[in-house]
């Protein structure tokens, strides 16, 4: 089983009682609370971080984006990559990822991750997102069209990349009179997509069926496991055949040297379960976003919202991995046994985990529970 | 005159259509919340007019309209309902987004209709103020600020009184979707209707609630400099549904707008 280190770059640099005056800490909480100080030195530190991930041995490191929110100040997925396609060497780039419903250009988006796989001599996996509600408010792109805006946007860019230009598009929501990028993936045809999902059957069929790699985030086992049913539902559509490879899973997870240390640096993943996911449906989940599957799915898949659960539920339910790097390969075992997977993605700090245990938490995970998680 | 509930299919949709009363023929565009049915308000119209009120395409029993995209869209297609039910020049009364549609359908065929009631219509961005985020705030506040004060509204028990079963929940749902399809973005309004406002020289009335807190009273003046034969009345002590918050004097205000000499 391949692991990947992933962080959401939280900006956690507030009182947490000015945050709690609003009703979400995404689209309402004011940036005058934005420290461009700390910021500005958190973003060296979180490359830091991902660039000791490259060097002990993650096979991958996974970046995503949000946008108006405190919880992801990594604004622009393709950006962090092409950095890290540059200050890294070995570890695959898996952004998951790019959202294309709020995408007003995928030209520009085929382009710019061809570019970061130019970069990184070819080690780009490109995830694709439909995104949560807030990045389609922070858009302003309708959403009633977001499932048709994703496919259309994928269809494009995969044009894009396999399609020799010039040609047209003339789409329902994207129209290009002259597409002839110069500037085209290493891999070829394309980088291997890969698929987020916590909610949408549809997805998880859609992914099935094109072959993509997917990952469910932060669900419980069995919700999984019912999507990963509807994947392979999706992949005997067109023949396929579902490979560990096809199949990932998110959790967080860190290591130290004792498991006290590594318990109370659990704790900062509280952060992201709870004050950082309190909102309005609406915000969540604008009307039209969710197919009526989709939201009678999503409301059956979390019969409690991560929000509910205590430090030590989200310990025994696995959304939370943290403890020696012995108990955590046992750990990450398990979940490779309950769910057939052959990813595991750690989101492997969070909230105000500082500096110093995030980056022994990566060395022990280089030294002691990468090597024998390979072997899994 | 019992109404009766038709429905019509125009462009290839169903569409859903309470028609009643005697006289001239009155066509009644809804707002968001979706066709309310025959309420007070309308029962007293149909005594004087024939009132055909249809539910837009993609809202409660009508069919989809999944292709549209703008409220120019729904204004375009009630031109083609007007010709396929054959009203023959119809009166044309729309609120909220109704009003904006009804508006729109002037601006492209002011000889279709004959006259004009605007009830609270969005359409136009405000010259003060911003139009409330429907989509944005949750539900139940916006049931809140919807009208001034549920306790003088007569209907209130009938159309708010109890929750909705699942079925009325999906209309719902429904009606939500289909207004977000049609007025996402520029949100609520069309920058280019104040330039084609003038073209619409129908006797017309602009009624609004002067505690209307969805869309500002100051956009009824707007239309009002806008449109050159229009009057501008204010009810006082009432929200964005006129219709339904003072029903006697509104449907009196209607009577004596479209039967007043020109």
């Amino acid at each position: 089983m391949k692991l990947y280190y992933f962080s959401e770059m939280p900006h956690h640099e507030f009182p947490d009682e000015e945050g709690d005056k609003y009703p979400s800490l995404r689209l309402d909480f004011p940036n005058r609370f934005f420290d461009r100080e700390k910021a500005a030195a958190n973003y060296q530190r979180y490359l830091d971080e991902y660039e000791l991930a490259d060097r002990v041995g993650f096979d991958g490191l996974m970046i995503n984006e949000h946008h108006s929110t405190p919880s992801c100040v990594n604004v622009g997925a393709n950006m962090t990559a092409a950095i890290l396609a540059r200050t890294t060497r070995r570890a695959k780039l898996l952004l998951l990822g790019n959202i294309l419903p709020i995408e007003d250009n995928p030209v520009r988006m085929a382009e710019q991750i061809a570019m970061a796989d130019l970069i990184s001599g070819g080690r780009v996996l490109s995830g694709f997102v439909r995104g949560v509600g807030v990045e389609t408010w922070w858009a302003n792109t309708n959403p009633v069209h977001n499932r048709e805006r994703f496919e259309e946007c994928h269809d494009l860019i995969l044009k894009c990349w396999t399609q020799p230009g010039p040609f047209r598009w003339e789409g329902r929501h994207y129209h290009f009179r002259h597409v002839n990028p110069w500037c085209l993936p290493l891999q070829k045809p394309h980088p291997p997509i890969w698929v987020p999902g916590t909610a949408s059957p549809e997805t998880a069929v859609w992914a099935g069926r094109l072959g993509y790699t997917y990952v469910p985030f932060l669900v419980p086992f069995e919700i999984a496991r019912e999507l990963f049913d509807f994947y392979r539902q999706g992949a005997a559509e067109t023949g396929r055949t579902v490979t560990p490879d096809k199949l990932g899973f998110l959790i967080c997870a860190v290591t130290a040297d004792t498991k006290a240390k590594a318990l109370e640096a659990g704790r900062h993943f509280v952060w992201r379960m709870g004050p950082t996911l309190r909102m309005p449906t609406e915000y969540f989940a604008p009307v039209g976003m969710r197919s009526r599957t989709g939201a009678q799915f999503a409301l059956r898949s979390r019969p409690r919202s991560l929000a509910t659960l205590s430090y030590e539920e989200l310990l025994a339910g696995h959304f939370i991995i943290a403890s020696t790097p012995d108990e955590v390969i046992d750990r990450f075992a398990l979940v490779q046994r309950e769910l057939g997977i052959g990813h595991l993605l750690l989101e492997a700090q969070e909230s105000r985990m500082d500096h110093p245990t995030t980056m022994r938490s990566i060395e022990l995970m280089g030294a002691k529970v990468i090597p024998a998680v390979a072997r899994i | 005159m019992k109404p009766r509930e038709e429905m019509l299919t125009v462009g290839g949709i169903d569409v859903h259509t309470w028609v009643g009363g005697q006289g001239d023929p009155l066509l009644v565009l809804h707002g968001a919340g979706g066709n309310r049915g025959w309420t007070r308000w309308l029962a007293q119209v149909a005594e004087r007019y024939t009132v055909w009120a249809p539910t837009h395409p993609g809202f409660g029993r009508s069919g989809d309209a999944e292709w549209m995209e703008g409220i120019d869209d729904l204004a375009r297609f009630y031109l083609w309902f007007i010709d396929a039910a054959r009203l023959d020049t119809p009166h044309l009364l729309g609120h909220s987004i109704g009003g904006w549609t009804a508006a729109e359908l002037a601006t492209m065929s002011p000889g279709s209709i004959g006259r004009l009631v605007l009830v609270a219509p969005v359409g136009l961005k405000p010259d003060v103020g911003e139009i409330l985020d429907i989509f944005y705030i949750p539900l139940p506040k916006l049931r809140e600020v919807t009208v001034h004060d549920p306790a003088t509204i007569p209907e209130w028990d009938e159309l708010f009184g109890k929750p909705p079963t699942p079925a009325e929940q999906e209309l719902v749902t429904r009606n939500r979707e289909m207004t977000a399809r049609l007025t996402w973005k520029p949100y609520m309004h069309n920058p280019r209707l104040a330039h084609f406002l003038p073209r619409v020289t129908n006797p017309s009335l602009i009624v609004w609630g002067r505690e209307d807190r969805i869309v500002p009273v100051a956009c009824g003046e707007q239309y009002r400099t806008l449109l050159p034969h229009a009057r501008l009345t204010v009810l006082d002590k009432c929200g964005h549904l006129p219709p339904i918050e003072q029903p006697d004097a509104f449907a009196r205000l209607v009577i004596d707008f479209l039967g007043s000499k020109p």
